[in-house]
Formats: structure tokens, C-alpha cells, sequence
């Protein structure tokens, strides 16, 4: 059978051009049109890149976005909750016998705690009445927006979560957000739009919330996201001479520092517990790391504060 | 034809990732958008990598109400490669999507970072660098059934088209 073949000579290093593979439409198009769609699009990036961190004249937009992507996020969230749900179940199962134990003693020791704590309650407020006393403002000084979480997009980067509730129900930015099932702090809101909004948690590197000791009111620093990769917080600027215990309440302290200027936190939201504290040399502070009460990496709705009209 | 089922298929991933993947604090760091984009780039080329990613970068940083641009100026860039990549040198190869998914993995991580870094957000290394290897990990994970799921939707263009690409003198 002849073979159907020509004799081709290989010229290597010659300066004939290769041609593109025509397959890709991309390929088709010169080099030019390539390079000029890529720089239009990097270029276009930068500008949005621009106007989005330097005004606020792509929020409504956003935010009209946001709101028409939302059925969409929560349609999702449904069909997948089923199996989010048997993830939990599974997992709650194998913790439930460990847990069990344990929270029954802790039930014991917090209903005896609560006794004291109500006694303490109807005591100071006999006193704040006689005393005409004004003290900062407390979380019931605020009306309770309830929210979904959106988005959970927590990374080293950005730790941010987006909620469905927006000015619309009377969130702002810089509004508390808290847990609703612990009534821990998880963070502020960092912008809001209608419908929607981007809470920075208390882990991002940008939040800070000037906090106290429970037991020991004297103790007063601000709680900063801590150097490791865990959730681990830490109380900075407590004095040395301050005591802090291991197992103390952190709560939020309602002021900035000693003096008498009013935090955007209402006191007493319960931030997490003190799992250590240590003097050293180098540090003219006490080191206090703080774990956070709220579960941040499970957040499935959170509590907006919102102030009373 | 292929824009509006890339169209589709890169805002199912992105509502997959937010609102999904999000949920389980172990694939928090994997990112099954840029796995889906670079198996687009990879099969499409630059043009439509860059396209993509500019798009699905907006998409995202709408979505969670971030700084927009910032997404979409690094998948751009990492979809116009990878689509170079997908239109020189990786055709055919079984390697070419992990190692795709791989370097820009890395890239998009330590692009992001020095985004922040002059925005003048925090930047924080330590956590990204250590947060890197699980990242890496799930998302060669994902490549393979990602990869596989692409590829039967956008099939690799004819073979008859590639031979031409070197042309044979005498």
C-alpha cells in the first residue's frame, strides 16, 4: 500500500511566523484586540477599584444588585440546608454525650448565678432611681433587628459577613450586631444598603471595642483581633496593675478607655472569656487573650441594634 | 452561544461558593469559582478567560458588598493567563488544570493580599500564608470533578483547528 507522503524539509529557526491555533475564538482575534479587551478590563477594574474605595457613588448600584441577587442567595441556602442540616446532625450527635455532662454542671452553677444576678438587678435599679443616676447607654436602650446571614465569606483577608436587613430597617453603618442565641458581640456594620449589609466581625483586623472585665471593672483595654490564625481575641492596654482572672467575663465597657466619652457599644454586651493572662518585660501592657463567646465561623443570623427612636 | 452557558454556569459556581461552600468553615478557604473560571480559560482561551473572570470577580464583590473592582481585576488577570496557557502550551496535557489551579491559587491569594495592602486595609500575611496549603489542597481537590463537569459542557474545540498551528515547510 503507498504511503500518501511528501517529502517536507523542517526549517528550524527560521523566521516563519506560526500561525494561532484557529479553534480559539480568542486565538482568531490578533494580538492587538486581545491585548486591548484585557487592558480595557484591567483598566476598567482600576477605575472601579477607584471610585468604590474613594466615593460613594457605586453604592446604589451595589446595592440594587445586592438586593436583585438575594432571592437568588436565599434559594440557594434552602437547597442546600437539608444537607447542612444532617452535616450538623451528625456532628451534634457525636458531640451531645461529651457536652451533656458538662452542661448540666454548668446549669446547676449558672441558675445559682442568676438567683444572686436578679437580686443584684432589682438592687441597682432601686439605687440608679434614687440616685437620679444616667450611665451609658445599654442594649436596651436599642431596638432588636432580627437578620439571615447572606454570605459567610470569611477569609484570612476579609472577615465579613453580609445579612438580609438594610436602611430600609433602620440599619446603619456602625450599627452593634450581636448573636441571638448567645447575645455575644459579633461585630458593627461597615455599609448598608437598602436591603442588605456587610457586618465586619470582631475578628477583621479593623474592629475594636473598648471592653472590660466583669468581675474586676477596673481592668479596662480594647478587645483586638488576636496575632494567630484562630478566633482567639486579646484584651490590649489593660494596665499591669490591673487583675484579671482566668475565666473572667469580657463585656463591652460602654466608654472609650477611663474617661467618660461615650463607645458606640452599649455596655455590657458579653464579648467572650478570658483563657489567659501574663505579664512580661517587652510588653508595658498585660497579655490577655480572650476566647469569643459567638461561634463566628457557624453565624446563621444575628441581631442588628438599632437605636430607639 | 458558550457566553450565555458560561454566563450560567459562573453565577450557579458563585452562588454555590457563597452561599454553600461558605457555610462549612473547612471549605471557607477553598474557591470553587476560580477552579470553574481556569477550567473555562483553560477550554476557551485568554479573551474569554478575561471576560469571564471580569465578570464573576464584579458578581462577587457585589454580592458581599466588597471594594468593587478588587475580584475583578485578579481573576481578570488570572483568566486571561491561564486562557494563554490553555492556547499555547497546555492542550492535551492531564496536568494542565491542577497546575493551573495550583499557581493561581497562590497568585490570586498574594494578589489580594497586596490589594489590601494598598488600599491600606490590614493585610494580614501570617494568617494568609498559613491559611494557603488547606486553600491549595481543596481546590486541586475540586479540579478533577470541577475540570471533568466544564469540559463535558464547553468540549474542546476541534482537533482539526490545532494541527494547523505549526506549519510544516519543504
Amino acid at each position: 500500500m503507498p504511503r500518501n507522503r511528501t517529502v517536507r524539509l523542517a526549517v528550524l529557526g527560521s523566521s516563519v511566523q506560526r500561525t494561532a491555533a484557529s479553534g480559539y475564538p480568542s486565538s482568531r482575534s490578533s494580538a492587538l484586540k486581545r491585548r486591548t479587551i484585557v487592558g480595557g478590563l484591567v483598566l476598567l477594574s482600576l477605575v472601579l477599584i477607584t471610585v468604590s474605595f474613594r466615593s460613594s457613588a457605586l453604592d446604589g448600584a451595589q446595592g440594587t444588585v445586592a438586593g436583585i441577587l438575594r432571592p437568588f442567595e436565599v434559594a440557594a441556602d434552602r437547597v442546600s440546608r437539608p444537607f447542612r442540616d444532617a452535616v450538623g446532625w451528625t456532628h451534634g450527635l457525636i458531640d451531645a454525650k461529651n457536652q451533656n455532662k458538662k452542661l448540666r454542671l454548668k446549669v446547676e452553677l449558672l441558675r445559682q448565678q442568676v438567683i444572686q444576678d436578679e437580686s443584684a438587678v432589682q438592687e441597682n435599679v432601686q439605687l440608679k432611681a434614687h440616685l437620679r443616676y444616667h450611665g451609658p447607654p445599654s442594649v436596651r436602650d436599642f431596638d432588636r433587628v432580627g437578620a439571615a446571614i447572606l454570605t459567610n465569606q470569611q477569609s484570612p483577608i476579609d472577615q465579613s459577613v453580609t445579612i438580609a436587613a438594610g436602611t430600609s430597617s433602620g440599619v446603619a453603618a456602625g450599627s452593634v450586631v450581636v448573636d441571638p442565641s448567645t447575645g455575644g458581640l459579633v461585630g458593627t456594620v461597615d455599609r448598608a444598603r437598602s436591603s442588605v449589609a456587610r457586618v465586619t466581625l470582631l475578628t477583621d483586623g479593623q474592629s475594636a471595642v473598648t471592653a472590660t472585665d466583669l468581675t474586676y471593672p477596673s481592668a479596662i483595654g480594647v478587645v483586638t483581633r488576636g496575632g494567630g490564625g484562630s478566633d482567639v481575641l486579646v484584651l490590649d492596654s489593660v494596665s499591669k496593675s490591673a487583675y484579671v482572672g482566668i475565666g473572667d467575663t469580657v463585656i463591652t465597657a460602654g466608654r472609650l478607655g477611663n474617661g467618660a466619652l461615650q463607645s458606640k457599644f452599649p455596655r455590657g454586651i458579653p464579648i467572650g472569656s478570658v483563657s489567659s493572662a501574663s505579664n512580661n518585660d517587652v510588653n508595658p501592657f498585660k497579655n490577655i487573650q480572650v476566647e469569643p463567646l459567638v461561634d463566628f465561623s457557624s453565624l446563621q443570623s444575628v441581631i442588628v441594634l438599632v437605636p430607639k427612636p | 452561544m458558550d457566553g450565555v452557558k458560561a454566563a450560567l454556569v459562573l453565577f450557579v459556581v458563585a452562588l454555590l461558593q457563597l452561599a454553600v461552600l461558605t457555610e462549612y468553615s473547612a471549605f471557607r478557604t477553598a474557591s470553587i469559582v476560580l477552579v470553574a473560571l481556569l477550567a473555562l480559560a483553560l477550554l476557551r482561551g485568554s479573551v474569554f478567560g478575561a471576560v469571564a473572570g471580569f465578570g464573576i470577580g464584579l458578581l462577587l464583590d457585589t454580592a458581599t458588598l466588597g471594594t468593587l473592582g478588587v475580584s475583578s481585576l485578579l481573576l481578570t488577570v488570572g483568566g486571561f493567563w491561564i486562557g494563554r496557557y490553555g492556547e499555547t502550551t497546555a492542550r492535551d496535557r492531564f496536568h494542565s488544570p491542577f497546575l493551573s489551579v495550583a499557581v493561581v491559587t497562590v497568585l490570586f491569594a498574594f494578589g489580594q493580599l497586596a490589594l489590601q495592602f494598598l488600599l491600606g486595609e490590614p493585610a494580614p500575611a501570617g494568617l494568609v500564608v498559613r491559611g494557603l496549603p488547606l486553600g491549595l489542597v481543596l481546590n486541586l481537590l475540586l479540579t478533577l470533578p470541577a475540570y471533568t463537569l466544564i469540559r463535558r459542557l464547553f468540549p474542546p474545540l476541534e482537533l482539526g483547528d490545532r494541527v494547523r498551528e505549526v506549519r510544516l515547510l519543504g
